[in-house]
């Protein structure tokens, strides 16, 4: 009681500082919920959501993004193509040093590219695949020599998606137990102070910040809250200020949108995409048919989960392809995504593959696996378990730890149906091609082709549409890509995930980037 | 029989406490024709409040009744109870039987053991237990069981010592009686009393530790029980408090109900105490 008492103190001694320095923008400390605690702060070798929300703040990409998708220069000044889309030229910002006062070169883009990023993270190789190699002509030009054009390698620069790392801290090192993992050393508006395990990460001001009179505030503590009422508690008496990612949950973040002093928002988060969805297991198991997955897919009444589970936030699915991205018109509406569901539909088709009921209504068993984050998925899975057993398939739920999961699913592939979501990135070939390439069937890997769905049809048309850069014959490839999965089905997805960010009102400037929380803050401000 | 009876119902809030869990048992007996549908099903409008949209007790996030969760959930918890107390003490009487009739070696031994047990808390030890065997109903018990055993055990232990210096133990060793039907059927009818006490106390804690373990997600998530409904309903306990209010007060009359049976068995049963009233 006493702590709790001791930084209310001291988060309001912060404020009136805070509001004494309010003139030009500047001072104050932002508190932020960052749930779960990260288990490190490497974000060059996992994307893991806490990292993300930690990290941006203290690496930089070579670019951000702004809510209308338009990008803004960081690391880059700009960038040209040659005609035939195979050579990028970077131009470097000037002046740029990282923290410890070494300066930010072309060598270090060309390591992090060619020596991190392709190498150790977990989308990088598929975001660079075309790329074969990086040429320094002089500091502050890198130019990108690529096998075939890569439209959407520059929608993936950001400090998330791709952090530029410092290649005198690496070099020569094993870049998966390297130190500089958990004592990172950026370009960003923030520096890297402590993080107290169990307890907070603390960023404080780079004043020597390439952008002069960025960033506005001094300090960035990220709150590691383990309980959701307390963090919600935590918001109210505004001991942080902000909270993406469901921090809050959402019906706690509905009850506090009703406060003058907080405020709820669902932007932030289109590059992201977040999808939820169910795996099959394609190989083996109950689910081989896709007149089954077809049936299921059929069956759900995606407007009952989110509006019961997620308090109406979300969009059902209608295709493979989310539909943001109706915006680069590769999104098609497709069968077998009926938004209310439509079990009469759903029977038949189990009916004319020739699944039979037995004396108690069941076709068929399975076990559904459920991605371990939260009361919302169980929920999801108590609804899918209903509403499957309607069509006759009866499910037992498991739900185990996250390692355990991710062994039996990406590792073991001991599953038969596994729920799940996946960010589908800002465009396919970075999010969606990892669900059904047959390349993409990687044992161990996390959050790739688990289904081991396997078509060469599909993977011509896959390759055809990462490479393509005349937009209409881009949108026909994706058209049938989206016909092909709502065929097979391989993965149902479910619907659209609205993550919500539950701020408030005092804080400013933190919402410009798409990028939401994983953006960098550096213009984000308090105001009393 | 007709002694002890007319001694417990002397202890009137005893004689309250098994008519509520009488109630209760009949209740769970009855669920699936109080609430013929399964409990998890969707029946309706989901958080509608107490008697609203044909809810006595309300819905809870999905649009389940939480009367029906109750009913149902009543079977899951006694039986977890009534289950996990009858094998940890089976295990108890079995550790305590040996140690305190053979005592020496064996005794030190199976001690040894008890404590190593006894030193873990024991909520913590049925977390972990439960994690590692990955979450359903026999893992429930099992772990409930395992941090159970060792009062029982150390409770036996001390009777089987107090008893078998008796004469009419030193009879049977003189009639040639073996070691294990001594224990059995000469010395372990005289202990009974206390063991029931204590085991009648332990399927409260049982029925606790079941809830606190599905409150914090670790209840079999294919069974509706009283700890699963709190869990459910906890993140929304203030905008729809009827989710996990119910459930909790039903725990609460349960567990209170057994105490009582176990204070009023303690006073029927003990000896010692009968002439105190």
């Amino acid at each position: 009681m006493k702590k709790v008492l001791a930084s209310i103190l001291m988060a309001g001694s912060l404020l009136l500082g805070g509001a004494a320095a309010n003139a030009d923008k500047s001072g104050g400390t932002l508190s932020f919920l960052v749930q779960p605690e990260p288990p490190t702060l490497a974000s060059y070798i996992s994307t893991s959501g806490p990292i993300g929300l930690v990290m941006p703040k203290v690496y930089e990409g070579l670019f951000d993004y702004n809510n209308d998708g338009t990008m803004v220069p960081i690391l880059a000044e700009s960038y040209s193509a040659s005609a035939d889309g195979k050579t990028v030229t970077f131009n470097l910002r000037k002046g740029v040093k990282w923290h410890d006062g070494k300066p930010f070169t072309s060598a270090d883009v060309q390591f992090t590219v060619m020596d991190v990023l392709k190498k150790v993270h977990p989308r990088g190789p598929n975001s660079f695949r075309e790329v074969t190699s990086i040429d320094t002509p002089n500091d502050h030009t890198a130019i990108f020599n690529l096998k075939k054009p890569a439209p959407y390698m520059m929608r993936s620069f950001a400090a998330y998606e791709s952090p530029m790392v410092p290649k005198h801290l690496l070099e020569g090192k094993d870049i998966k137990s390297a130190p500089l993992a958990n004592n990172p050393v950026g370009t960003g508006p923030f520096k890297f102070v402590e993080w107290k395990k169990g307890q907070y990460i603390r960023l404080d001001k780079n004043k020597d910040y390439w952008q002069k009179g960025l960033p506005h505030l001094d300090r960035i503590v990220g709150r590691f809250i383990p309980d959701a009422s307390t963090r919600t508690a935590a918001m109210e008496n505004g001991e942080v200020l902000y909270a993406a990612y469901n921090a809050i949950p959402n019906i706690d973040a509905i009850r506090l949108k009703e406060r003058d002093d907080i405020d709820v928002t669902t932007e932030g988060y289109s590059m992201i995409n977040p999808m939820a969805l169910i795996e099959f297991n394609t190989k083996e198991g109950p689910f081989v048919d896709p007149a089954i997955r077809r049936a299921i897919s059929v069956a759900i009444d995606r407007r009952f989960m989110i509006d019961t589970i997620f308090f109406g936030y979300g969009k059902p699915a209608t295709s493979a392809l989310s539909s943001n991205f109706k915006a680069t018109n590769l999104h098609a509406e497709m069968p077998n995504y009926p938004e209310k569901g439509d079990k009469a539909a759903a029977n038949a088709i189990l009916d004319k593959a020739g699944y039979k009921r037995d004396g108690d209504g069941v076709r068929l068993k399975a076990v559904l696996d459920l991605i371990p984050y939260g009361e919302d998925w169980r929920r999801a899975g108590e609804y899918l378990k209903q509403a499957l057993g309607d069509i006759g398939i009866q499910l037992e739920l498991r739900y185990e730890d996250v390692p355990t999961w991710l062994k039996r699913v990406y590792h073991r592939y001991d599953f038969q149906m596994n729920v799940n979501y996946f960010y589908q990135l800002p465009d396919p070939v970075l999010g969606v091609h990892r669900h059904y390439g047959t390349d993409q069937i990687r044992k161990g890997t996390h959050f790739v082709n688990s289904s081991r769905y396997s078509n060469p049809k599909l993977d011509a048309l896959l390759d055809s549409g990462a490479g393509e850069p005349d937009a209409a014959k881009r949108t026909a490839a994706y058209k049938e890509i989206q016909q092909i999965l709502a065929d097979d089905m391989p993965v149902v997805n479910l619907f659209e995930l609205e993550f919500l960010v539950v701020y408030n009102t005092k804080l400013k400037g933190a919402y410009g980037s798409a990028m939401g929380a994983y953006g960098s803050f550096r213009e984000a401000y308090l105001d009393d | 029989m007709g002694n002890f009876w007319s001694r417990y119902k002397r202890n009137h809030a005893a004689v309250f406490g098994l008519f509520v869990i009488v109630l209760i048992i009949v209740m769970a007996i009855t669920a699936s024709l109080l609430y013929p549908e399964d409990p998890f099903r969707l029946v309706g409008k989901p958080l509608s409040k107490p008697l609203t949209n044909g809810f006595l007790l309300g819905s809870d996030s999905l649009g389940r009744d939480v009367a029906s969760g109750i009913v149902h959930g009543a079977k899951t918890s006694l039986l977890i109870g009534f289950v996990a107390t009858l094998v940890s003490v089976f295990i108890g009487i079995f550790f305590g039987a040996f140690a305190g009739y053979f005592g020496g070696l064996i005794d030190d031994i199976l001690m040894r053991v008890t404590e190593i047990f006894q030193t873990i808390p024991s909520f913590i030890f049925a977390i972990l237990l439960v994690a590692i065997m990955k979450p359903s109903i026999s893992s429930i018990v099992i772990a409930i069981a395992v941090v159970s055993w060792p009062g029982v055990a150390r409770l036996v232990r001390g009777e089987f010592l107090a008893v078998k210096n008796r004469e009419f133990v030193q009879a049977c060793h003189t009639l040639g009686m073996s070691d294990l039907r001594i224990m059995l059927w000469e010395i372990l009818p005289n202990c009974l009393s206390p063991i029931i006490v204590v085991g009648s106390l332990m399927v409260a804690t049982a029925i606790l530790i079941e809830s606190g373990l599905a409150f914090l997600g670790l209840g079999d998530p294919n069974i509706m029980s009283w700890g699963f409904l709190i869990g459910a309903g906890r993140t929304m306990l203030r905008s729809a408090w009827w989710v996990c209010t119910f459930p909790g007060v039903a725990i609460l009359i349960t567990v209170l109900a057994i105490n009582l049976i176990g204070e009023g068995l303690n006073d029927a049963l003990n000896p010692r105490l009968k002439e105190r009233q």
